[in-house]
């Protein structure tokens, strides 16, 4: 024992495990934890170096990382659960505990638990993790999506804010493109900076694509329309025409070879400039999505750790969790990672970490604002479905590329009616 | 026949569209080459000339063969791209072999089998083979994908030598039979050896598809030290949205040496057999 916390919480999950309901005696030699490999290296390193090592000196259960590849936890994920078989702890990502409720252990004790202890829990992490009242995974941070702007370029045409509405980003837009310093926002078929910029864009505006009850279809409305006519401008007077075929690299190239001066992404792009680009690095900072007639929204990267049904000795993986979550491990674990993952415990607020550097505080403050894909529809396979098929994405791409508002809305709302089963 | 005529025609009609060729089929190769050599900043900068490298570095070989285990992902796929391709070729072999020579009931049914069983994509069986797998309990070892490959690799393997095997002639084995071969003996005296092409075709294709294949190797492959190079690049060398280009050709680039040098080796009589049966004696 290192310290009278680790000897609490060490006791704390023996204890716990000891009063679990199961056959086994004995604590398991090791256990694994499987996880998309991270943006920040230093944060899987510091898993693997630091937590993984303290935590077998603890216990003596050595806990292996399984490090899998960007796009393939899902199929990773979907082999454990489905075979039974594999790492105890698991990733998921965004809405993942409703796909795979089934295959996931309750684990309200430990969320209650972690919250209690570090100021409690965002309100909004409910709708992501909480499945039919049972916390089915432990979120330890979000990958935020917002504006990455090059101040240097804005301030050029008089900008020295990052704008607050659209309609004053479209005007500042405008004057960059006629400078030769265009927009890029993707609009083709990645799997992250698409919807991260266009479900809040529609959203902004009102729009919806399916309510609350998951069985009535929204998308076809005058707010849709208007967010529509909105994007189409937008694309047509502020943006490289290539964007339409943009995945989630292209944007952050073009940002990094000064071919844009605006786009929607994570905190990798002044990450990777402050590296390698340091000039860039000092002249690019970021924004929160600028807010259109009906508020402002970002969408929600929830990254948590969830207990497969079928590990062995659940009580030891919650005890894991319990040690892991502690202040100790998840204070340094964030700091680590180097402000990607905003945490959404309250405690967190005024986390060190926020301080490393200004231009990191605009991903804690879009958790307020941050909603899941589907909502205010339910959080469930069909809203999968939905992301799965571009719906929303090839919907706003079509009208930028030239299809009528009217087109696109009707195509839209086909879709999500067979994905949802409404009439 | 361009053989006869001057230099002039010559270069025309022989040098200057094989030099087209060359450049189509080389231009991925120099993409990787330069990619690989080009620092970050030159990689990211759009205007500067990008089929040129002006400051060369060997910093993303450095870093690929340093800060991973690239030499150690190679190993383990040409061990298994080895070992699978020589299981395949034999257990294809002995499958193609009576399904093309043999008259026995149900010989078409089968053959028509091993080409649908081919044709099922990977995704419908990778999460029964992981059960299978973890049954085994062969989970993050190598054997996992050394038994699961062949389901794929023998199936084409017997598919693409039943076709070789018809083209060589009765009558060749018969001879033999009547000098007092048995079956057994006029198949690998008389028939394995006119299919050599064929054999290697199969050998080289089936060694490709080991090395590269992706799927059975992400799900069962989960360690780093037991990863082959295309899973092992992509989860190391891809991180969030930003690629990790210069390693990543670097490891494109010396990943597609073993299997150049395979080919250079067998390419006269590789291309024999892709050409067998296209013109008839």
């Amino acid at each position: 024992m290192t310290s009278r916390r680790d000897f609490v919480t060490v006791t704390l999950a023996a204890v716990g495990g000891a009063l679990a309901p199961r056959w086994a005696g004995a604590a398991p030699k090791a256990m694994s934890v499987v996880h998309e490999s991270s943006f920040i290296k230093a944060f899987d390193d510091f898993f693997v170096q630091k937590l993984a090592p303290e935590y077998e000196k603890l216990t003596g259960i050595k806990i292996n990382y399984e490090p899998v590849s960007v796009g393939s936890m899902l199929t990773r994920l979907t082999t454990i659960v489905e075979t039974k078989a594999g790492p105890e702890i698991v990733a998921t990502g965004v809405n993942w505990p409703y796909l795979f409720d089934a295959g996931l252990v309750d684990v309200t004790d430990v969320a209650n638990e972690v919250g209690k202890k570090l100021g409690g829990w965002h309100d909004n992490i409910y709708d992501a993790v909480v499945v039919n009242r049972k916390w089915k995974a432990i979120p330890w941070g979000n990958i935020g999506q917002l504006e990455v702007y090059r101040t240097d370029w804005f301030k050029e045409v008089g900008v020295n804010k990052f704008p607050d509405t659209r309609e004053d980003l479209l005007a500042a837009g405008r004057l960059l493109k006629k400078k030769g310093h265009p927009f890029g926002f993707e609009l083709g078929h990645g799997f992250g900076d698409n919807h991260g910029w266009l479900y809040p864009l529609l959203w902004s505006y009102g729009g919806r694509e399916v309510d609350k009850d998951g069985k009535t279809v929204l998308i076809d409305s005058s707010e849709t329309a208007k967010a529509v006519d909105f994007c189409r401008k937008f694309y047509q007077e502020t943006m490289l025409e290539d964007v339409l075929g943009w995945t989630d690299v292209n944007n952050n190239r073009a940002f990094l070879a000064e071919q844009i001066s605006c786009t929607n992404n994570a905190m990798s792009i002044l990450i990777v400039a402050k590296r390698d680009f340091p000039e860039i690095g000092k002249v690019t900072d970021h924004g929160l999505n600028p807010q259109g007639p009906k508020g402002r929204f970002h969408l929600f990267n929830v990254q948590s750790h969830a207990i497969a049904a079928h590990a062995p000795d659940q009580a030891a993986a919650k005890a894991f969790l319990r040690w892991l979550y502690d202040d100790k491990q998840l204070s340094a674990w964030l700091v680590a990672g180097d402000a990607y993952y905003a945490p959404f415990l309250h405690g967190y607020d005024n986390h060190p970490m926020w301080n490393a550097d200004p231009r990191y505080l605009p991903y804690k403050d879009c958790l307020r604002t941050s909603r899941l894909h589907a909502w205010p529809g339910p959080a469930g396979h069909q809203a999968s479905e939905s992301v799965a098929k571009y719906v929303l994405v090839d919907m706003f791409a079509k009208a930028c590329r030239g299809d009528s508002t009217k087109d696109v809305i009707a195509t839209a709302a086909a879709q999500l009616k067979q994905i949802y089963k409404a009439k | 026949m361009v053989g006869g005529h001057d230099l002039a025609t010559r270069i025309r009609r022989l040098y200057l569209p094989l030099a087209a060729f060359l450049v189509l089929m080389l231009f991925p190769f120099y993409w990787m080459l330069i990619t690989s050599i080009k620092p970050n900043r030159e990689l990211y900068n759009a205007r500067i000339m990008p089929l040129i490298v002006h400051q060369p570095t060997l910093k993303h070989y450095v870093d690929l063969l340093t800060e991973t285990n690239f030499l150690t992902w190679t190993y383990n796929t040409m061990l298994v791209a080895v070992v699978t391709t020589a299981v395949s070729v034999v257990l294809g072999t002995m499958m193609a072999y009576p399904l093309a020579r043999m008259r026995f009931p149900g010989a078409a049914v089968v053959a028509i089998g091993v080409a649908a069983t081919y044709l099922v994509p990977q995704p419908l069986l990778f999460i029964p083979m992981s059960d299978i797998i973890n049954r085994l309990e062969l989970g993050n070892t190598l054997t996992a994908v050394m038994l699961t490959y062949p389901t794929l690799l023998i199936p084409f393997c017997a598919w693409l030598l039943m076709g070789y095997f018809k083209s060589v002639p009765r009558e060749l084995e018969e001879a033999a039979r009547i000098d007092g071969a048995s079956r057994f003996q006029a198949m690998v005296r008389i028939v394995l050896p006119l299919c050599t092409p064929g054999l290697l075709s199969a050998g080289i294709f089936a060694f490709t598809l080991a090395q590269n294949e992706f799927l059975y190797a992400l799900i069962f492959l989960a360690k780093s030290e037991v990863r082959t190079v295309p899973v092992g690049a992509i989860t190391e060398l891809i991180r969030g949205d930003v690629f990790y280009w210069g390693q990543l050709m670097a490891a494109a680039l010396l990943g597609s040496v073993p299997v150049a040098i395979i080919y250079s080796f067998f390419v006269d009589y590789y291309v024999a057999g892709l050409t067998a049966g296209a013109v008839k004696n």
